[in-house]
């Protein structure tokens, strides 16, 4: 039967075809210490993967090289890990491609197969939270420096830390500041929450109030939409006849543009305006509306600062290599790097259950850290207890950090000016 | 016989194969391609056999996969017990799908299961009760074996080779049945087929409710080994297109077709994100096209019809 033969050659030969070049490991060195980053570096997230990938490349050679110049940064001033002997790090990358199953299975390689000693990523929380199991199961140290979604850290894992400030944190921040804004003699009695409802929307919003009912702040509307509005003249109107002391948008950027055109339309400037993140935060948006949002105030983790501080530098260093200003996402990412690179050196092994135990007993000072957290410690489920944000304004074209003072580069300018 | 024969040896070969590999990533691949052949295969069902060609079978593969995880959430149960639950509503859903949009032919047909497919994803992922857009996740650590949760990806792989080789026997039962005949003569012309007494719709929503059910299948079989749900991963127009490819790809209308597409398929997808990780991205999907196109020029009837050619020039 040669016919039967060469049809089950060539049968064999299409089902071993792809799978020819996994079977051959490209060759590595054999004295780096490799770490698993997954990211999305394609799909829908990919513009966010990639600027975190840059990060990460400059933070590798931060490491890997002397930088004299970054006092109090982990690792910076010698190459490699000094407590390894100065073995150097290895970042071996996987494309979660914006899918929870392929982001398993590329832990699943990155671990049985590159042997890597800890996993870093995965930016979406549901990929975060399918990559994380992985880990888990395998006894491999998982850091996740990106994802916000609350249950990450209910699950009782072991093997699970997570250095970025979640949706509480957020809360304290707005509500810390209503309250010193009250000190200081400001009236803010009502307040009106604007969001539309996906999760982000929803959660923010539920956090928020949450926080506001604890610390006696009446919430006194909320406002919901639908997420790529085409008309938001209603919810400003409902806005206007209430006139609330402050207004707080959660919203995408085509949201936030929209609703930017539509106040100014509709001739309306609350006296104070809180724009969370996302939409506010996005350089379109500060582009095409920020002339008519001058004053709004946004959260960030991080913000260049003062030159000669640590933060500036790590921008400048940033800016300079790839020609514009580190990114809020992209600078938690590498802050949570740092942390976890840190922690393999005080290991002093590539052995899992040491760089655990090493992540469990950071304690990582302000000096150290390029973000506005004021530390990094974690708690028994693996959350950073000391992350915290600072808040911004919009002036002009910048966002400059004026809350809490002691951070503060710029002053406070209220009340809300939106358009000149 | 030697068709037997060669089945035989390649249904063989399969399930050796993993064993084989003797490395988890790989063998992960090899139970991926085996559930990805599930529910190219059920999609064959209507797709290929009947020539109904839906691109909204998601609708099916996220039954399946949120009822798993939402019977989990609600009852503390193993999520496969969310298995039975979602063939239930997914054939519920082929019916209230089925009956108006059979009427539809051709492109209008494909065109009305995507728009279909969109409305159901950009419901659920504004839906409370199903978690939104956070999605549903499955027992954070296995809390017995009914919770199928293995480190190896061994049991799965044998667990999907299996309800595969279920589905392969259903549809090989099928194709030589009357209702075999009666498919092949509404691929072929419905019009015809109605005329020489065939009951055209009575056929059609059998084959898409088989087929409905084996998709759901598919997505509780995902849920189960992935442990999250969320309305891109279960419902996105990905998951539905990607079942057609693999079908394509193999041979859409034949038994073993949508298998041989997802053996290649489902390995590159993973090989070049190795490959490649952080250099060539997106290159999966200038693949997926390439393929597309070579198909649709070179063999529309997949690659399984290049081999039965070569047979058949050899006789």
């Amino acid at each position: 039967m040669p016919n039967v033969r060469r049809r089950l050659l060539l049968l064999a030969g299409l089902l071993a075809a792809p799978s020819l070049p996994v079977i051959a490991p490209p060759a590595a060195a054999e004295d780096t210490v490799k770490i698993g980053v997954i990211e999305p570096l394609s799909g829908g997230a990919a513009s966010a993967g990639q600027a975190i990938k840059a990060a990460l490349e400059l933070g590798t050679e931060i490491v890997n090289t002397p930088y004299p110049d970054m006092q109090g940064l982990p690792l910076a001033a010698g190459t490699g890990f000094p407590g390894l002997g100065g073995r150097k790090l290895e970042l071996d990358y996987a494309d979660n491609q914006g899918s929870p199953a392929v982001g398993q299975n590329q832990a699943l390689r990155l671990i049985t197969q590159d042997h890597v000693v800890a996993l870093f990523g995965a930016y979406q929380s549901g990929i975060t939270l399918t990559t994380s199991a992985v880990a888990e199961r395998y006894g491999i140290p998982f850091l996740a420096p990106e994802s916000v979604a609350t249950n990450l850290t209910e699950r009782g894992f072991k093997w699970f830390f997570r250095t970025t400030p979640i949706g509480p944190d957020i809360a304290r921040a707005y509500i810390g500041f209503v309250l010193d804004q009250r000190k200081q003699g400001r009236k803010i009695d009502s307040v009106a929450i604007v969001n539309d409802t996906t999760e982000y929307g929803t959660s923010i919003a539920e956090v928020i109030k949450k926080q506001a009912d604890a610390e006696g702040v009446k919430v006194t509307q909320n406002v919901t939409y639908n997420v790529n509005a085409t008309d938001v003249s209603s919810q400003v109107l409902q806005l206007k006849q209430a006139s609330p002391d402050l207004v707080i948008f959660i919203s995408y950027t085509s949201d936030a543009i929209l609703y930017a055109r539509t106040m100014k339309n509709l001739d309306y400037r609350p006296p104070i305006v809180i724009g969370d993140d996302s939409g506010f935060s996005d350089p379109s948006f500060i582009e095409s509306v920020g002339d008519l949002v001058q004053g709004a105030i946004n959260r960030s983790a991080f913000a260049p600062g003062r030159p000669g501080t640590l933060s500036y530098k790590m921008n400048a260093l940033y800016h300079q290599r790839f020609g514009r200003d580190l990114d809020e996402t992209s600078a938690r990412s590498l802050q949570g790097f740092f942390v976890l690179v840190d922690a393999i050196n005080r290991a002093g092994s590539t052995d899992p259950g040491k760089i655990q135990a090493a992540l469990r007993a950071t304690d990582m000072k302000p000096a150290q850290l390029f973000t506005g957290y004021n530390g990094v410690k974690f708690d028994d489920k693996g959350q950073n207890t000391e992350s915290a944000m600072l808040l911004t304004q919009l002036q002009g074209k910048d966002y400059v950090a004026v809350w809490p003072q002691a951070e503060a580069t710029g002053s406070l300018q209220l009340p809300y000016a939106g358009w000149k | 016989m030697s068709r037997r024969f060669t089945a035989l040896v390649v249904v063989a070969v399969l399930l050796a194969a993993p064993l084989l590999l003797g490395n988890a990533f790989l063998q992960r691949v090899a139970a991926l391609v085996m559930l990805a052949a599930i529910s190219a295969s059920a999609w064959n069902l209507i797709g290929g056999y009947a020539g109904q060609v839906s691109i909204g079978h998601a609708v099916f593969f996220g039954a399946g996969a949120y009822s798993a995880l939402l019977v989990y959430k609600l009852t503390d149960w193993p999520p496969i017990a969310g298995a039975p639950v979602g063939v239930a509503v997914s054939l519920l859903l082929a019916c209230v799908i089925g009956l108006p949009t059979f009427r539809l032919r051709g492109h209008y047909f494909s065109m009305a299961t995507i728009a279909v497919a969109e409305l159901i994803r950009i419901v659920v992922s504004n839906w409370q009760f199903v978690g939104a857009a956070v999605g549903l996740m499955g027992p954070a650590v296995p809390r017995s074996l009914a919770d199928l949760s293995f480190l190896s990806p061994l049991p799965y792989f044998y667990l999907f080779a299996a309800v595969l080789a279920v589905l392969l026997f259903l549809t090989w039962q099928m194709q030589r049945s009357r209702m075999g005949f009666y498919l092949g003569a509404i691929r072929a012309g419905e019009r015809a087929a109605l005329s020489l007494g065939v009951p055209v719709l009575r056929y059609k929503l059998l084959a898409l409710l088989l087929s409905a059910g084996f998709t759901a299948l598919a997505g509780s079989l995902y849920a189960v080994m992935v442990g999250f749900v969320d309305a891109e991963s279960a419902l996105g127009i990905l998951i539905s297109v990607q079942m057609v490819i693999i079908a394509a790809l193999g041979g859409a209308g034949t038994l073993f077709g949508p298998l041989l597409g997802a053996a290649i398929l489902i390995p590159l997808q993973e090989t070049t994100n190795a490959l490649f990780g952080g250099g060539g991205t997106g290159l999966t999907y200038i693949v997926y096209g390439a393929i597309i196109l070579l198909i649709a020029r070179f063999r529309p009837g997949g690659l399984l019809e290049l081999l039965h050619w070569r047979r058949r020039r050899v006789a």
